[in-house]
């Protein structure tokens, strides 16, 4: 039922954007190419980035230092109900998207991304942004320096969504 | 930043790797990352470009135009001050279907804009006023209908259901953006009370 639904969406909007192209007559097609060339530009412009990140995470996890503190924190991060394979994913989440989405990738493969680690990352990953960006891209912009407590509830909406993700996970497929 | 984030992962992983043996395994795991950056950036690059240019059409049509109007009334109620000085709304409204409809790049220029209508009617300058930070944190919970990125990360990952968690998403960060509203809220709701049993 889930997986239906899920699966349904992506079709669904494709379809949206087929009928418009076929029916209303105006020339969506160079629209999507115009669109479609931005995309390619970003992805391109991550990957000086994520060829840094990747190196660092990949030398971390061969380490053996995640793996260690995953050992560590596994009675700890058990008991609360996080699988602990996903802490490289959640230190760098609110840092930075290109640092996170290096994380998750790495873990996806390392993990397999219908593993629960790898099912509870992805929720984590989808439904959080890099909290600390945002948050300091926006108010520098205004020239506003007292943030009052636009952290304090960021981090405490992410630590939600955090705990919220891993109990839904386990509902929905396990 | 960032050179902080690769120096200290880089400084950890040779410490611990050489004080536990794990030494050699160093070398091998550059080659590994390096060529992994790029197989990530070419699963990326061929869905973020089909959705970035489904996102563009839609907008063209006018889907994100009537997405705005549709959160106009929910907004009035979150931004009161906005809502009563008459600026600033059609910029958040915008922000957030752009949000919603995954398009982050449209977004981010969007909400600057958003923040200085805001900053317009902000009685100390260099201090957040409620609005601002309510728009703000509502940007970090990631509301957003189909996570491109992440369907092409988990696909890239050879997983058969790159869908299955979509129904997961909306509804965490569903809950996180409810979760966010009501938080930033508190303030207000406090003050509020005060008012009526003086």
């Amino acid at each position: 039922m889930i997986d239906r639904l899920s699966s349904l969406a992506v079709p669904a909007v494709v379809l949206c954007v087929g009928c418009l192209m076929l029916f209303s007559g105006r020339d969506y097609f160079q629209a999507f190419c115009t669109g479609a060339a931005d995309g390619l530009k970003t992805a391109v412009r991550l990957l000086p980035t994520l060829s840094a990140l990747m190196v660092a995470i990949s030398m971390f996890n061969a380490s053996g230092a995640v793996s260690f503190l995953a050992a560590k924190l596994a009675p700890f991060a058990q008991a609360i109900g996080i699988p602990a394979e996903i802490l490289p994913l959640l230190l760098t989440r609110p840092f930075s998207g290109s640092a996170s989405t290096a994380a998750y990738g790495e873990l996806l493969e390392r993990v397999g991304a219908d593993s629960m680690a790898g099912l509870c990352a992805s929720v984590i990953f989808g439904s959080s942004d890099t909290i600390v960006y945002v948050i300091s891209v926006y108010f520098s912009s205004i020239g506003i320096r007292r943030t009052r407590f636009a952290y304090p509830c960021a981090f405490a909406v992410m630590l939600f969504c955090i705990f919220f993700s891993c109990f839904l996970c386990r509902l929905c497929f396990f | 930043m960032l050179g902080k984030v690769f120096g200290t992962l880089c400084l950890v992983a040779c410490l611990f790797g050489f004080l536990t043996g794990n030494g050699d395994a160093l070398g091998s795991a550059v080659l590994d990352g390096a060529k992994g950056a790029v197989d990530l950036t070419f699963s990326l690059a061929g869905m973020m470009c089909f959705w970035c240019g489904v996102m563009h059409v839609l907008t063209e049509a006018g889907i994100m135009r009537r997405l705005s109007h549709l959160l106009r009334p929910l907004l009035r109620l979150l931004f009161p001050q906005a809502a009563k000085s008459g600026e600033g709304l059609e910029e958040i409204s915008a922000n957030l279907s752009a949000n919603l409809l995954g398009i982050g790049n449209a977004a981010t220029p969007l909400a600057l804009a958003a923040m200085e209508k805001l900053q317009r009617h902000n009685p100390k300058r260099d201090t957040a006023s409620e609005e601002q930070i309510t728009l703000a944190v509502l940007n970090t919970a990631g509301l957003t209908l189909i996570p491109a990125n992440l369907l092409a990360l988990r696909r890239a990952a050879g997983s058969p259901r790159p869908y299955a968690v979509l129904l997961p998403v909306w509804i965490t960060s569903l809950c996180c953006s409810v979760m966010a509203i009501l938080l930033c809220s508190i303030p207000r709701i406090v003050r509020s009370f005060g008012k009526k049993s003086p």
